[in-house]
């Protein structure tokens, strides 16, 4: 027995310092990455959507902050309405303009069509069929406009003021058809198209320039005139963009309204405890120690490899050859010959001490070739069969049990 | 850092003032609380790096019994230590327990017995001990892994020892027959004594008669015989093949290992009966020796030479054999080489090399045979087995052919199955003593 002790014992758990210090390269790109990101947010916010699409307090390029501040310094009361009912006490007082922008379609039919019976003036952006349907029934949702310049014409029948001041208007968004025929149309983007419609005697206005209200936008050709002409028109301006709660779906209550406030945050609860519960069954007591296997050959496996080659390539010649040729050094050995004795000699023996015709047993042993599978292992039976007779015939008691063939001794004991 | 069952309970109760007060911040709080409680346990559990180790350990260990160790685990820091103790040792080394409880006070040194019990010859070691130490409150676990190796040598379990006893009672009985009846080469001179009736006539020394008899008593005359007796302080020289082929197992157990039984049980005889062994482990390069050592000392060393031995997959250089024996003893020894002798290419090194070997050396190639072979010969009911039991015939007409050649070649074969081949080695041993050949 030896005593190994180590008086100092090296702990090879490194200490939270150490590896702190070895991660320090790593944390080194983190902070350096996170300051990047940061720095890339604080000087491309200003570009990034913030806030809702056409929204008058977003001023963002997708925002329209800088049509309502124009319009508020011109004198125009501009409210901000995202609820249906702020909306329509706006509109209450009389003479004011409705800017609506729906393209979520929270707004149902009859929502639709108390607006606009409550506006006196209405300018709708970018409707949708079932929009058109409540609000001006004779306009039609046409072909989807790219970004390209629409110009005033007068000869598309277009008596509104604000679009023979635009002048041309850059189009992006839809193009509509009216079948109203007082209807005024103006900025043709294509056949029957045109990008504002002005109908029931002016009080509906449909706009398929997004553009022209954008921020992005609102300076290119004569998007402004067009936009701050159609919005400035009254004392007030009810900017009203829906929100969900407007929703007209009267729905079932959801599961989130329908389930215990409690649900959520116990679910979280049980997921974090599977969390822990892994960390309490996956982390390892110490590392592996680790063992070099040995190389497991069973010698055998030249042997099968051998049988399975012979079988799939159907030597059954060379198969019952190595069959025969033992079972002539076994027949030898039974009969008494010498190890060297050939063939004909150990026929002669056998068939004298088993009695059997020689002319059989040489086709056995010498001359039958096996020509399918069935004959191979008939043959193979018939050399057993033939061992264990000549086996019985010189065994002295011949009531003794039978016993498997057994190979000729080729050691040197 | 680790963290116990209870510590998840802990966490998986914030479902109760989650359910109760009805209020999702009760979420974060509860968390807040584990996790502080979790803290506070960390802080008070004890370090487990203020631990030092120390090891009892026997040297070896014969392959397949149980041998005891012991741990002591010295608690250096200030507070308690109270958790679980790994010892890492290899799997094969088969120790249990491999986890156990403690409780250390400070200051305190506490042993933990582990039992050893390895299924693989060779070195096993165990790296290192891993010490987790909970808090008070069993929650949180401080962890640290600390360097403690330790290394134990198994030794081949020499089974074949059983026959030693009956190998040695035949040597006994052959040193007296052989004392009178056999004379010549491999034979010295022991003694002069009386004729007794039965005496080979022509063992009779008339010489030594002729100085007996008192031609002045007048009484009859005293024949005196000569007695021989086997020739003492014969060379034996192994020499194992750890190539590619000692690598295949047969019936489970690799030929090396059947080799090392072998020359176990043969060394152990010759050295007995007065021979002088030698081992030598070869394949390209020598993997171990054994020189000049006699009686219980040549075992010990043997088997300490044999244990972390394994195979290498390479062909063995049999070039190299002849000059290695020579090296051993330039006088004439009985050389065993421990081999196998399967395929003609794959034994044509072994034949190119025995004529210079047994010039000079009596030779013996000893080979472990496959029993499952002579089965699958007898075997043949359907198409498979037909087919196997001509590969199988193939093969030990193959190993027959491999024999005679060596036998032309003037060295003699032993082969036998692994449980039969070290008797067999050594009765042919005592054969050949018999016969004076060595």
């Amino acid at each position: 027995m030896t005593l190994a002790t180590a008086p100092v014992s090296r702990v090879l758990t490194p200490t939270l310092r150490s590896s702190a210090r070895r991660a320090r390269f790593w944390i080194g790109i983190g902070v350096v990455i996170a300051i990047v990101v940061l720095i890339s947010t604080v000087v491309n916010g200003a570009t990034r959507t913030a806030g809702a699409a056409f929204s008058p307090t977003n001023a963002s390029p997708t925002g329209s902050k800088a049509i309502a501040e124009v319009l508020r310094q011109q004198g125009v009361d501009v409210r901000v309405s995202t609820t249906l009912a702020d909306a329509t006490k706006g509109l209450a007082s009389g003479d004011a303009t409705l800017f609506l922008v729906d393209d979520n379609e929270y707004l149902g039919k009859q929502q639709l069509a108390a607006l606009s019976a409550e506006a006196g003036r209405m300018v709708i952006l970018a409707p949708t069929t079932a929009q058109l349907a409540a609000i001006a029934p004779s306009v039609r949702e046409g072909a989807t406009v790219g970004n390209r310049v629409l110009r005033y014409s007068a000869t598309t029948g277009c008596d509104i003021p604000a679009a023979r001041r635009a002048g041309a208007i850059t189009g992006t968004g839809v193009g509509y058809r009216s079948s109203d025929t007082a209807a005024s149309t103006c900025f043709s983007t294509g056949k029957n198209s045109f990008s504002v419609i002005a109908t029931g005697a002016g009080t509906v206005t449909v706009v398929g320039a997004m553009s022209a209200f954008d921020n992005e936008h609102v300076g290119d050709r004569g998007n402004a005139a067009l936009a701050l002409g159609l919005l400035g028109q009254s004392r007030r301006l009810v900017w009203y963009l829906p929100t969900i709660g407007d929703s007209a779906l009267d729905t079932a209550p959801t599961i989130g309204q329908l389930t215990p406030l409690w649900v959520s945050p116990v679910i979280v609860l049980l997921l974090l405890t599977v969390l822990v519960a892994a960390v309490w069954r996956g982390r390892r007591m110490g590392p592996l120690v680790v063992e070099n296997l040995p190389v497991v050959v069973r010698a055998s496996e030249t042997m099968e490899g051998r049988a399975r080659l012979y079988q799939r390539s159907s030597a059954r010649l060379r198969a019952l050859d190595s069959l025969r040729i033992g079972a002539v050094a076994r027949l030898a050995t039974l009969s008494g010959l010498p190890r060297l004795a050939g063939v004909d000699e150990v026929i002669a023996a056998v068939a004298t001490i088993t009695g059997q015709d020689p002319g059989g047993i040489r086709l056995l042993l010498l001359d039958a070739e096996p020509a399918s599978d069935r004959d191979l292992v008939r043959l193979s039976d018939a050399l057993l069969e033939l061992e264990r007779a000549a086996g019985a015939s010189v065994r002295p008691d011949p009531g003794t049990p039978e016993r498997a063939p057994t190979m000729p001794p080729h050691d040197g004991e | 850092m680790a963290v116990s069952g209870w510590f998840v309970v802990l966490v998986a109760l914030g479902v109760i003032p989650l359910v109760v007060f009805d209020d999702p911040a009760w979420l974060g709080l509860w968390l807040l609380i584990a996790v502080i409680i979790g803290i506070i346990d960390f802080v008070f559990a004890g370090s487990a790096r203020a631990i030092t180790l120390g090891r009892q350990l026997p040297d070896r260990v014969r392959l397949g019994e149980t041998v005891g160790a012991t741990l002591f685990v010295t608690n250096t820091g200030r507070r308690r230590v109270r958790g679980t103790v790994r010892d890492g040792w290899q799997p094969s080394a088969g120790a249990t327990p491999t986890r156990t409880a403690v409780s250390i006070p400070s200051g305190e040194r506490r042993a933990m017995p582990i039992t050893l019990t390895p299924f693989r010859r060779g070195e096993r070691r165990a790296a290192d001990v891993t010490v987790r130490s909970f808090g008070p409150l069993g929650l949180v676990a401080r962890q640290a892994t600390l360097s403690m190796p330790g290394a134990i040598r198994v030794l081949p379990p020499f089974n074949s020892r059983k026959h030693l006893p009956s190998r040695l009672a035949r040597l006994r009985e052959l040193d007296g027959r052989t004392s009178v009846m056999i004379r010549g080469q491999g034979t010295e001179f022991d003694s002069l004594r009386e004729y007794v009736r039965g005496d080979d006539v022509r063992s009779i020394d008339w010489r030594a008669t002729a100085r007996r008899t008192d031609p002045f008593s007048g009484s009859g005359p005293q024949l005196v015989v000569r007695t021989w007796r086997p020739e003492r302080d014969r060379r034996v020289v192994i020499v194992i093949d750890s190539g590619r082929t000692s690598a295949a197992r047969i019936a489970n157990e690799p030929r090396i290992d059947t080799a090392f039984e072998s020359s176990l049980l043969l060394a152990a005889l010759a050295t007995r009966a007065g021979d002088r062994v030698d081992l030598t482990i070869y394949d390209r390069r020598l993997r171990g020796r054994v020189q000049g050592a006699t009686g219980a000392e040549l075992l010990s060393r043997m088997v300490d030479v044999m244990a972390p031995i394994e195979p290498d997959l390479i062909e063995t250089d049999w070039s190299a054999v002849p000059s290695l024996v020579r090296s051993v003893t330039s006088h004439h020894a009985l050389v065993v080489l421990m081999t196998s002798i399967d395929a003609p290419g794959a034994s044509r090194g072994l034949l190119s090399v025995l004529p210079q070997l047994t010039r000079k050396h009596t030779v013996v190639v000893a080979s472990v045979t496959d029993p499952a072979v002579l089965e699958h010969i007898a075997e043949r009911r359907d198409r498979d087995e037909v087919y196997l039991a001509a590969a199988a015939e193939r093969a030990t007409l193959d190993t027959a052919r491999v024999s005679a050649a060596i036998r032309q070649l003037g060295a003699e074969v032993v082969t036998g199955a692994p449980a039969d081949l070290p008797p067999a080695l050594a009765d042919h041993y005592i054969a050949l003593k018999a016969a004076g050949r060595l």
